[in-house]
């Protein structure tokens, strides 16, 4: 049991030990517990083994160190791991040794243990069997001594009388003879009765087993008397040796008869005849009596060959005083050999009895018992027995035990080696009285355990092989168990390392992100401060020249740096994924108009042509993040900028419609292949389209195709990672991080497109990207087109470039408008002479220029057409304007200006003076650089009116153009005033975090800028801020910015603007104009104080110094400022306010009737009561039923990105940080009153 | 004293405010917002500093002297003190502030009583700064003479 138990638990602990080694298995062995944790403590070892190569990454230095760690703790693995396999073999082979061993050891003693038991018995029975028939013998033989005795006291008392003593005696003798027959009769088995008179007669008969015969002999009567009795009673004491030589000698003397007898009848049937002495049996006389008592001995005859058991009792006379007789009864002991054979014989083992002395009484073999000596036969010592077994067996008794035999003689001998072979040997002792006896029984060991001790050697053998079996096997197993486990072990600390090691990637890569975008944060806070201290020092007058450009060089470089913070800062905020994109409608056209506007300045000084080629699909209006999109064309076009030296830079855009077929004519011919490849490409996005199907969305397709360097082809993944350029060589020439592209991509893509290089003919990169922008939901209205071929007009493109010119013309023809191409002032000259040569016949130049064939053909196609309107688009840049020709090819054209109508194309850095020239002949149409299809459909429009309108007022017109339409004028070259100041430097491009603030950053840039951009940009602010203090009307404001925004309304304001321009402004601009040139930094300093004037701002602000600061600020600035404490004081103002206004409109239901209360709300985040986000939801909700959207602007110390999205999602306009930096405070300011009044 | 050394006195001290980073630009921005129709612009909104300040350093005390304090209160009137505080440039105490705040989100009491006197330290010294800064303009103007710019090349 208690094995079984232990042997149970440790199976378990095996299993558990094996099959969950890094686990500590609870309830072990103590040696067992030790080695498995042993094991599991190598799991961590290993854990640290591997771990080392995440930390390599970052201390290379120590990676030796750690590689020699490594393999110290590699080789100790494997010894341990060596040694945990060894310890469970070893455990396995005791287990199952011990376990064949217990198992061998029960069967088998449990077996041998109950076979010795049945062995035992059946010796013990096999020998008590003959000791029995022994005892019975003996018995019988008594019994018939003790009735012999009794019968011959009896005969011997009836014939005593002294009464004729002679017959009597004859009678006795025969009654005697009788009598003992009787007796001899009745037993066969006696060998013999014998009654030997105290006289000397003896009467005996013999039976002999051999011959079978019985015989009767007596000795001769003649020499006996029974008289002789009473002497031999008298000497009996006296001389018992005399008897005894008496009886011998007597008998020697005496004459012995035999007598052959009837063995049935007892009837005499031979002659008695004399028998020599040593033929005479045994007979018992009263020398074996001599106490008087029965006597036992085993005697001999040679008529038999077995000993003969003969027992001897004395008859005593009638006064019981003295012995008449002895009577001797001899039985042979041939039966007990006989049945110990039978008994034996079976079980093929050994019995003899032996007598206490040692003598062989009887064997279970035929060996005979008896020593035939000379004197005859003799008993034999069982020891010197012919028979071996048993010779052996009575001499290994002898030889173990000599003469001193334990008590009772009881010897049990379980394996006595006799001869070789092993016995049992078992010895009773039978305590007759008189007669002892030993028996002794010898049977084969191989008899009763042979069988089971060879099962139990060949089951031990089969055990032994089995589990040798089992324990190679098991070692096998364990060997492969333990090689999977740890293997596993391997791969899981592996991958356990490999997990820690991307954790802490990722973690450090978050990191970095994180440290990103705080330093730069933090970074940026100081930058501004840097940036605007150097703008407080522009301002300063008393600055010497040198130091002035010293200044204007570090503002540079802190903008520039600035800018690279913000880059990184996006690029952080991407990777972190903090940045989300806005859903807001912008047009998109507009947007990337002015992109190009802002470019093309800085593309002329590169002698770099910047063409805008959007096709009419385009939606006007899309939903997305404008910011981030300007951003990205910012970025790639500056990058082609950037690497394009001359040729053209062109920003293609069309509109990806699954249903419509795009007209691919209308791009450049390179374009058909990639469209269809990209279609292909787009086909296995073919969710991406479903999902453009069901949102509305579109796939805006672009492409920035410019003529520089290119890229090499196995560079067009690569440039788009972090800090990767193409040409590294090229950071020195061109400057730049290699972050610009990344920003794009990521911005890209998470707009949902796609950006890649294209393979394009001919020199230079293009590279092609699509968006996935969404249109508003009142889905795509077409953009107004005038047909312009019903207006008979016809347009001359006189422009330098050549790209801008092809692509604008071939617009144009689409759109009906027949057109004349003219690259440089001759051929112009040559052109007009063509069409008007009968009216222009003195011309100042020459006219050997003759005109290609085709442009002839189409000259006099045209010819052929009445009363067209033309429109020759000049670009000043045709004009020498080097010297004073420029005044005389103006001149020139002057003569056609009866007949045509001009439109000019300004450089940005075009000089007022040639601008007053151009007015002052009437040329009112004036455009600024580059010509894209917005600004032509402006200068259509504008001809289109002005050629109805002229009939009426030709003649005013003739006359005081110049002033009157100067405003005009100036508010078509304003349209782009948002983008070009950015002039030559370095633009602020990532300043432009959306709409308002790009507008805003390019007011703020042209205050600071306007030392260099002399002209035209802060026009459109003075105009403006003038026409505000002459109190004109907002409304008139408005329209006139439509118009100059190049809005559809155009058409209903341009001719009031147009036939009633205030001309009394015109001094008044002009002064300003004259201002600015003389000293700019005073108008500035004026313009900007007042650049607030007329608004009314409500400022809820709970801190009283900020809100006192910030009311003074705005106060300085001319806004009326109301201040409240906290959001519901806000609220409630604006709320009052509103129902006032609302009494108040119906009073004058004049011009300003739906402007809200306040123009702006400037709302801090974070006040008592209700906070900014709370009254800003207020507010909107309030104005829901007004239609108003009052802007609110975000005064917060929370400078976090999310604090942003928080601020626009409640509905604000801007955000604002505190603490508040002027002039971002301004711009803002004005960029949100101008579009809330603007919409 | 004379005018002109006052005046080169306040140009110097107003210069070590600076350099010792009491003081930053927007200080610098609410001097030239005065102007002569808010001629008492700085000193105006420089007391009200100081009202709103005290209020709420006391505010600040009993706050956190409650067994179990409000952090959402503590934090909003911190906020507060830092908007005020960056709004007239007490550049040092405004960082006392953030690092106020860093100790609210976390609710560490032990740290916000430092901070709380951290906050008070600074803002007697800034107070202290900007009491004589003033004196010695209005003893300037007293005197006839006339505030100088603040140079700003600090």
């Amino acid at each position: 049991m208690a094995e079984k138990s232990f042997e149970t638990t440790s199976q378990v602990c095996c299993s558990t030990g094996s099959e969950s080694l890094p686990i500590l298995a609870s309830p072990m062995e103590s040696p067992l517990r030790k080695v498995l944790s042993r094991i599991s403590g190598f799991v961590p070892s290993w854990g640290k083994k591997t771990a080392p190569p995440g930390r390599r990454i970052f201390h290379r230095d120590v990676e030796q160190d750690e590689f020699q760690n490594g393999t110290a703790h590699c080789l100790s693995s494997y010894y341990s791991v060596f040694v945990a396999r060894l310890a469970i073999m070893v455990m396995l082979a005791i287990l199952i040794g011990l376990l064949t061993v217990l198992t061998w050891h029960f069967t088998r003693v449990y077996t041998t243990k109950s076979l010795n038991t049945l062995a035992y018995g059946l010796r013990y029975e096999l020998l008590q069997r003959p000791i029995l028939r022994m005892w019975n013998i003996l018995n019988s033989t008594s019994e018939i001594t003790t009735a012999q005795v009794k019968l011959s006291e009896y005969v011997i008392r009836r014939y005593s009388k002294p009464t004729n003593q002679a017959e009597q005696i004859e009678q006795l003798y025969q009654m005697m003879k009788d009598i003992t027959w009787a007796l001899f009769a009745s037993r066969k088995a006696l060998n013999a009765i014998t009654i030997n008179y105290r006289n000397g007669f003896v009467q005996a008969f013999h039976r002999d087993h051999r011959s079978n015969n019985t015989f009767y002999i007596y000795s001769d009567l003649a020499n006996y008397s029974i008289s002789d009795t009473g002497s031999y009673d008298n000497k009996s004491q006296s001389s018992r040796q005399g008897w005894n030589d008496q009886f011998i000698h007597g008998n020697v003397s005496a004459i012995w008869y035999r007598q052959p007898l009837d063995p049935l009848t007892g009837e005499k049937i031979g002659k008695s005849s004399q028998i020599p002495p040593e033929d005479l049996i045994n007979i018992a006389g009263p020398s074996q009596v001599p106490d008087g008592v029965a006597s036992w001995h085993v005697a001999v005859s040679k008529y038999t060959d077995s000993p003969l058991l003969s027992a001897a009792l004395p008859v005593w006379d009638a006064s019981n005083k003295s012995i008449v007789a002895v009577v001797g009864v001899t039985t042979a002991l041939y039966s007990v050999g006989q049945l110990m054979k039978e008994l034996v014989e079976v079980h093929s083992g050994y019995i003899y009895l032996t007598s206490q002395e040692g003598y062989l009484l009887a064997t279970s073999t035929n060996t005979p018992l008896l020593n035939n000596t000379a004197k005859g036969p003799k008993l034999m010592m069982a020891a010197n027995s012919e028979d071996r077994v048993i010779r052996m067996g009575a001499q290994w008794l002898q030889k173990t035990y000599g003469n001193k035999f334990p008590p009772g003689h009881v010897v049990h001998v379980e394996k006595a080696n006799l001869g070789g072979q092993h016995y049992y040997i078992d010895s009773f002792f039978l305590n007759l009285k008189r007669l002892p006896i030993v028996g002794v029984i010898i049977i084969p060991r191989k008899y009763i355990m042979g069988k089971v001790e060879e099962r139990a050697l060949k089951t031990l053998v089969i055990l032994i092989s089995a589990s040798v079996c089992i324990l190679a096997i098991g070692c096998v197993c364990i060997l492969i168990l333990t090689n999977g486990v740890s293997k596993e072990m391997k791969l899981r600390a592996e991958l356990i390392s490999h997990l820690d090691a991307r954790r802490r990637a990722e973690a450090s890569s978050n990191y970095k992100s994180q440290f990103l975008a705080n330093m730069s944060h933090e970074l940026r806070t100081p930058m501004a401060a840097v940036i605007g201290l150097l703008d407080i020092l522009i301002c300063d007058d008393c600055l010497t020249n040198e130091q002035y450009a010293m200044v204007t060089q570090i503002r540079k470089c802190s903008t520039a740096l600035l800018r690279l913070l913000n880059n990184i800062l996006d690029l952080s905020k991407v990777e972190s994924g903090k940045l989300v994109l806005e859903e807001a409608e912008f047009d998109l056209g507009r947007e990337l108009e002015g992109l190009v506007d802002m470019f093309s300045v800085q593309c002329i000084n590169h002698n770099v042509e910047t063409v805008l080629d959007l096709s009419d699909d385009i939606p006007k209006v899309v939903r997305g993040d404008s910011a981030r999109v300007v951003q990205v064309f910012a970025n790639l076009i500056s990058n082609s900028i950037k690497f394009t030296t001359s040729g053209h830079i062109i920003l293609r855009g069309w509109c990806e419609n699954p249903n419509v077929s795009s007209d691919s004519g209308k791009f450049s011919p390179d374009q058909k292949k990639p469209m269809s490849a990209l279609k292909t490409k787009l086909k296995h996005g073919n969710h991406m389209k479903k999902v453009s199907k069901k949102d509305n969305k579109m796939i805006l397709w672009f492409e920035v195709d410019d003529t520089g360097c290119g890229i090499d082809p196995s560079k067009w993944e690569s440039v788009f990672e972090s800090f990767e350029q193409a040409d590294p060589s090229t950071t020195r020439t061109h400057g730049g991080t290699g972050l610009g592209l990344c920003i794009v991509r990521t911005l890209v893509n998470k707009m949902g497109g796609e950006i890649k290089v294209v393979k394009k003919n001919g020199q230079g990169t293009l590279m092609r990207l699509f968006l996935l922008l969404s249109t508003p939901a009142d889905g795509l209205e077409q953009q107004r087109q005038i047909d312009f071929a019903k207006h008979s007009v016809a347009v001359i493109l006189a422009l330098h470039g050549s790209m801008g010119r092809l692509i604008m013309s071939k617009w144009l023809s689409k759109n009906g408008v027949p057109t004349l191409e003219a690259s440089e002032w001759n051929e112009l000259t040559q052109i007009l002479r063509e069409l008007f040569h009968a009216r222009t016949t003195n011309s100042g130049f020459d006219t050997h220029y003759s005109l290609a064939k085709p442009l002839r053909s189409k000259v006099q196609t045209l010819q052929d057409m009445k009363k067209l309107v033309y429109i020759i688009v000049v670009d000043l840049g045709l004009l020498d304007l080097s010297t004073e020709i420029w005044k005389e090819q103006l001149n020139f054209l002057d003569k056609f200006s009866g007949q045509v109508k001009f439109a000019w194309m300004l450089n940005h850095d075009t000089s007022n003076a040639i601008k007053m020239e151009l007015r002052k002949k009437g040329h009112i149409l004036m455009v600024n650089k580059p010509l894209y299809k917005a600004k032509m459909l402006h200068i259509l429009e504008a001809v289109i009116k002005e050629s109805y309108v002229e009939p009426q007022n030709r003649s005013p017109n003739g006359t005081k153009g110049t002033s009157k339409q100067g405003d005009s004028h100036e508010c078509l070259e304003i349209d782009s005033t948002q983008f070009e100041t950015c002039s030559s430097d370095d633009s602020d491009i990532s300043e432009m975090t959306g709409a308002n603030s790009v507008s805003s950053v390019g007011i703020r840039e042209q205050l600071k800028e306007g030392t260099i951009l002399k002209s035209g940009p802060p026009t459109l602010r003075n105009c403006l801020v003038e026409f505000t203090r002459l109190g004109l009307e907002v409304n008139n404001l408005r329209t006139e910015e439509d118009q100059c925004n190049g809005r559809p309304k155009f058409h209903d304001t341009k001719d009031v603007k147009c036939e009633n321009p205030n001309s009394s402004e015109q001094p008044l601009v002009r002064s300003n104009v004259k201002d600015r040139d003389n000293s700019y930094t005073t108008n500035k300093a004026a313009s900007e104080q007042k650049s607030l004037e007329g608004l009314r701002l409500l400022l809820a602000e709970d801190t009283p110094v900020l809100q006192r600061v910030a009311t003074i600020m705005l106060e300085k600035m001319g806004a009326v400022v109301v201040a409240v404490g906290d959001g519901a004081q806000a609220v409630e103002a604006l709320n009052c306010e509103l129902d006032g206004d609302e009494n108040r409109t119906n009073r004058l239901q004049t011009e300003i009737c739906d402007s809200p209360p306040y123009d702006l709300i400037l709302m801090d985040c974070q006040m008592p009561m209700m906070d900014g986000y709370e009254a800003t939801k207020a507010i909107r909700k309030s104005e829901e039923r007004t239609g108003w959207h009052v802007p609110i602007v975000a005064l917060t110390a929370h400078a976090m990105s999310s604090d942003k999205e928080k601020c626009l999602k409640v509905g604000m306009d801007a955000y604002l940080t505190k603490p508040i930096d002027y002039k971002l405070m301004v711009s803002t300011i004005l960029s949100l009153t101008k579009r809330s009044t603007k919409g | 004293m004379e005018v002109g050394q006052m005046q080169r006195r306040l140009v110097d001290y107003t210069k070590t405010l600076f350099m010792e980073g009491f003081l930053d630009a927007q200080f610098l921005q609410l001097q030239q917002l005065q102007d002569e129709n808010n001629p008492d612009f700085v000193v105006e909104v420089v007391s009200l500093f100081f009202d709103d300040s005290e209020k709420l350093l006391n505010n600040l005390s009993m706050a956190l002297d409650q067994p179990n304090v409000d952090f959402k209160k503590v934090d909003a009137h911190v906020h507060q003190l830092k908007g005020s505080s960056s709004s007239i440039g007490a550049q040092r105490v405004k960082n006392a502030c953030i690092a106020f705040r860093n100790f609210c989100e976390e609710q560490n009491i032990d740290a916000t009583l430092r901070c709380l006197q951290q906050v008070k330290h600074e803002y007697y010294l800034v107070k202290n700064k900007l009491e004589t800064l003033l004196r010695l303009e209005q003893q300037i103007v007293a005197a006839g003479g006339s505030i100088p710019m603040i140079d700003m090349g600090f």
